[in-house]
C-alpha cells in the first residue's frame, strides 16, 4: 500500500474516527495565520492545509516547555495521551527528526522523551504555498512529507491523496481503511503537479542556494561577521523558543511535600547565564559570543553529526525576531 | 520507575566529612551508590536545591564514594551545609574514563592544582591499584598555600609507594613549609619521563591548566597523551541538554576529559 485516498466527503468522519483513539490537532485559519486547533466533535471541522505551517512549532507535543521528568524519592509512571498532529508541515518535521536523533538515537536513549513521542502520530500535509518567510529548500527540505512522519498527504481534487512512510502510519490506515478508495493515476499526476509548482515557489523566493561547504564556511567564517549580523537583537530568545529544532533545556528542582520534582524547562543558548559555570566563570558572557555560537550548533556542529541541518526552514526566527534578523542573509553571506 | 529513568538520582546517605581546606570538603558516602571508572563523573543532587557535576576523588575499585568538593557557587554552598548522615542523590557516571590500557608500560606524569588534585585522586588510586603495569607514576601539585593542600594526610603514604614520585609547590609559603615556592609550573621545569610516549594528566584551574598545557606541549609532549580534565557548565549528563558544548564535543559525553589534540583548535578553551 503506497497511496490511498481519503475522499473529501470522508475527511470529517476520519477526523471524528481518530478522535475517538486520542486528540487531534489540525490547522485553523485565524487572523491570517493558521494555528493549532484541537478536535471537538460537534463543532465546526474547518482546516486549513494550504498553508504554510501553523503559527506555534509542535515541540510542545512531545516536548513541552515545562515538564517532570523524575519524581524522588516516589517516581511515579506516566501515560501519555494519545496525539494525532493532522495537516503539520514538512519544515516542523525536520524538528521532530533533530529531537528523534538527539533523544532516541543519540545513546543514551531519553525514557521520558520516548514515552511521549510513541504516542504522538504525525499526518503532514504538502504545503503548497510557501511564503516569503519559507526556506526549507536552503536547508535540505522539500515542502512536502517525505518520510520522517507515518504518511504524508497531498490535497487533490478528489480529496485527501495520502502516501505511508511508517508501521504507524499504515496503522492508522489500515483501521481506518473502510473510509478510504483507491487512488488513481490522475490523483499522483495531480500531486506531481502540485509538487512542483510548490518547488518552485520556495525555490523563487529563495533564489540564492546556501553554498555547500556552509559547515565549513561557518566554522571559519571571519567571527566578527556572524558576530556583527547580530544587529539590534534585544535578546528576546523569540528565534529559540520559537524554533522547532532547538533542543536545549536545563534542570531544575522543585520541593513538592515530602517529594523533590526533576522538572525540565526549555532553555536558549542566547541566556547570558546559559553557559556560566558554578565558580562564576563564562565562556559566552557577551551576546556577539552566544550569536556566533548559536551558527555553530546549528550549521556546523549537528552537521558534523547528523549531516543535517538543525534548522528547518520555518522561518519563525526571522517573523519573531524584534530586530528582524533574517537567518538566511547570515547563511547566505557565510 | 523503572532504574533506567537516567534523571533520577540515587539516594546515598553521607557517611563521613572531612575538611580539607577551609573552603574545600570530602563527603564519603554510604557504600557505593553507582559504579564508575576514573575519568568519569556524576551529577549530585542536594535534595530540594539542585544538581551540580562532581568527579568523584575516591578509588573505582572498591570502598566508599568520595567527593572532594570547593564551595563556590549555590550548589556547593548547599552542600557544604549538609551534615553527616544527611541524604544526598547521586546520577551517573558521566562521560568517558582515561584510556588506561594505553597508559600501561608507560610513565604517567600528573599535574594538579587546588581542589583539582580531587579526580585526580581517584586516576592516582586506579593506577596503584594496578601499579605493576605502568613504569611510574609521577605527581606534581600546586596549592595557594600549604593550608590549601588537600589530602594533607594521605601524600606521606603515597609518597612511600614504589614508583611514585611526588612533588609540591605552593604559591604563597609560610614558616611551616619546607618545599618548593611558586606556580605549579615552576616544579614542571624538570620533566623526567620521556615526553614523546608518556601521557600526562592535568586537572585544576582554568589559568593553571592553560600554562601547563603551554608548559607540557613545549618540554614536548605528544597533542594526544596530554589528557585535558575540561569544565564546562553541565545540567542532564547525558550529552542532551547543550550546556556543555565545548566546539563539537559534549563534555559530558565525549569528556569530561579531552585531549590537546581534540580541543586544540577550538579558541580559548579553558575557562
Amino acid at each position: 500500500m503506497k497511496f490511498t485516498l481519503l475522499p473529501a466527503e470522508k475527511i470529517s468522519d476520519f477526523v471524528q474516527a481518530l478522535s475517538a483513539d486520542g486528540a487531534v490537532f489540525y490547522p485553523y485559519l485565524e487572523n491570517g495565520k493558521t494555528h493549532l486547533q484541537k478536535y471537538a466533535e460537534g463543532k465546526p471541522f474547518k482546516p486549513d492545509f494550504r498553508r504554510i505551517r501553523t503559527a506555534e512549532n509542535v515541540k510542545h507535543f512531545f516536548f513541552p516547555s515545562r515538564h517532570t521528568v523524575a519524581r524522588f524519592p516516589n517516581d511515579e509512571k506516566k501515560e501519555f495521551p494519545v496525539t494525532y498532529l493532522f495537516g503539520i508541515k514538512n519544515c516542523d518535521l525536520r524538528g521532530v527528526d533533530v529531537y528523534d536523533r538527539v533523544f532516541l538515537k543519540w545513546e543514551p536513549v531519553d525514557p521520558v522523551y520516548r514515552e511521549r513521542r510513541k504516542n504522538v502520530f504525525l499526518i503532514s500535509a504538502d504545503c503548497p504555498v510557501p511564503e516569503e518567510s519559507c526556506f526549507c529548500s536552503l536547508v535540505g527540505l522539500n515542502p512536502y512529507g517525505e518520510g520522517v512522519g507515518d504518511v504524508n498527504f497531498t490535497v487533490v481534487s478528489r480529496g485527501l491523496l495520502f502516501e505511508v512512510f511508517t508501521e504507524k502510519g499504515e496503522e492508522i490506515i489500515k483501521k481506518h481503511q473502510g473510509l478510504f478508495t483507491e487512488a488513481g493515476g490522475e490523483d499522483e499526476k495531480e500531486r506531481a503537479l502540485i509538487r512542483k509548482e510548490a518547488l518552485s515557489k520556495v525555490r523563487k523566493i529563495n533564489e540564492k542556494s546556501l553554498k555547500k561547504n556552509l559547515p565549513d564556511r561557518i566554522a571559519s567564517a571571519e567571527k566578527s561577521r556572524i558576530r556583527d549580523a547580530r544587529g539590534e537583537c534585544v535578546e528576546c530568545h523569540a528565534c529559540l523558543h520559537g524554533c522547532p529544532t532547538c533542543y536545549c533545556f536545563l534542570l531544575s528542582d522543585y520541593k513538592r511535600g515530602s517529594d523533590i520534582e526533576r522538572v525540565r524547562a526549555w532553555d536558549a543558548c542566547y541566556y547570558a547565564a546559559y553557559a556560566r559555570v558554578g565558580g562564576g566563570a563564562n565562556p559566552r558572557s557577551r551576546l556577539d559570543e552566544r550569536f556566533w555560537n548559536r551558527f555553530q550548533c546549528k550549521f556546523n556542529y549537528f552537521y558534523q553529526y547528523e549531516s543535517i541541518y538543525s534548522c528547518s526552514g520555518c522561518g519563525r526566527c526571522w517573523l519573531g525576531c524584534s530586530a528582524k534578523i533574517d537567518i538566511r542573509e547570515i547563511l547566505w553571506n557565510a | 520507575m523503572e532504574r533506567v529513568n537516567p534523571y533520577y538520582p540515587i539516594p546515598a546517605r553521607i557517611k563521613k566529612i572531612i575538611p580539607e581546606t577551609p573552603n574545600i570538603t570530602t563527603f564519603i558516602l554510604d557504600g557505593k551508590p553507582i559504579e564508575f571508572e576514573a575519568g568519569q563523573f556524576a551529577e549530585l543532587t542536594i535534595p530540594g536545591v539542585g544538581e551540580a557535576p562532581f568527579t568523584p576523588s575516591s578509588s573505582p575499585y572498591g570502598g566508599d564514594l568520595e567527593f572532594t568538593i570547593m564551595q563556590v557557587g549555590r550548589v556547593t554552598g548547599a552542600l557544604c551545609a549538609l551534615k553527616e548522615g544527611d541524604l544526598l542523590g547521586v546520577r551517573g557516571p558521566f562521560g568517558k574514563p582515561y584510556p588506561l590500557r594505553d597508559f600501561e608500560g608507560k610513565d604517567i606524569f600528573i599535574v594538579g592544582g587546588g581542589v583539582g588534585f580531587a579526580p585526580l585522586r581517584s586516576l592516582f588510586l586506579a593506577l596503584v591499584h594496578n601499579i605493576d603495569k605502568y613504569r611510574k607514576i609521577y605527581i606534581r601539585y600546586g596549592a595557594r598555600t600549604p593550608k590549601d593542600i588537600v589530602y594533607r594526610q594521605l601524600i606521606p603514604t603515597w609518597e612511600k609507594l614504589p614508583s611514585v614520585d611526588i612533588l609540591m609547590t605552593v604559591d604563597v609559603d609560610d614558616e611551616s613549609w619546607k618545599g618548593r615556592v611558586g606556580v605549579v609550573t615552576v616544579i614542571l621545569d624538570e620533566i623526567p619521563v620521556n615526553v614523546k610516549t608518556a601521557p600526562t594528566v592535568v586537572c585544576g584551574p582554568p589559568l593553571m591548566m592553560k600554562f601547563t598545557t603551554q608548559k607540557l606541549l613545549a618540554a614536548g609532549f605528544n597533542d594526544a597523551n596530554v589528557y585535558l580534565s575540561m569544565e564546562q557548565n553541565m545540567s542532564c549528563g547525558l550529552g542532551k541538554c547543550n550546556h556543555c558544548r565545548l566546539g563539537k564535543y559534549y563534555v559530558c559525553k565525549d569528556g569530561p576529559v579531552l585531549t590537546w589534540k581534540d580541543i586544540k583548535d577550538i579558541e580559548e578553551p579553558f575557562l
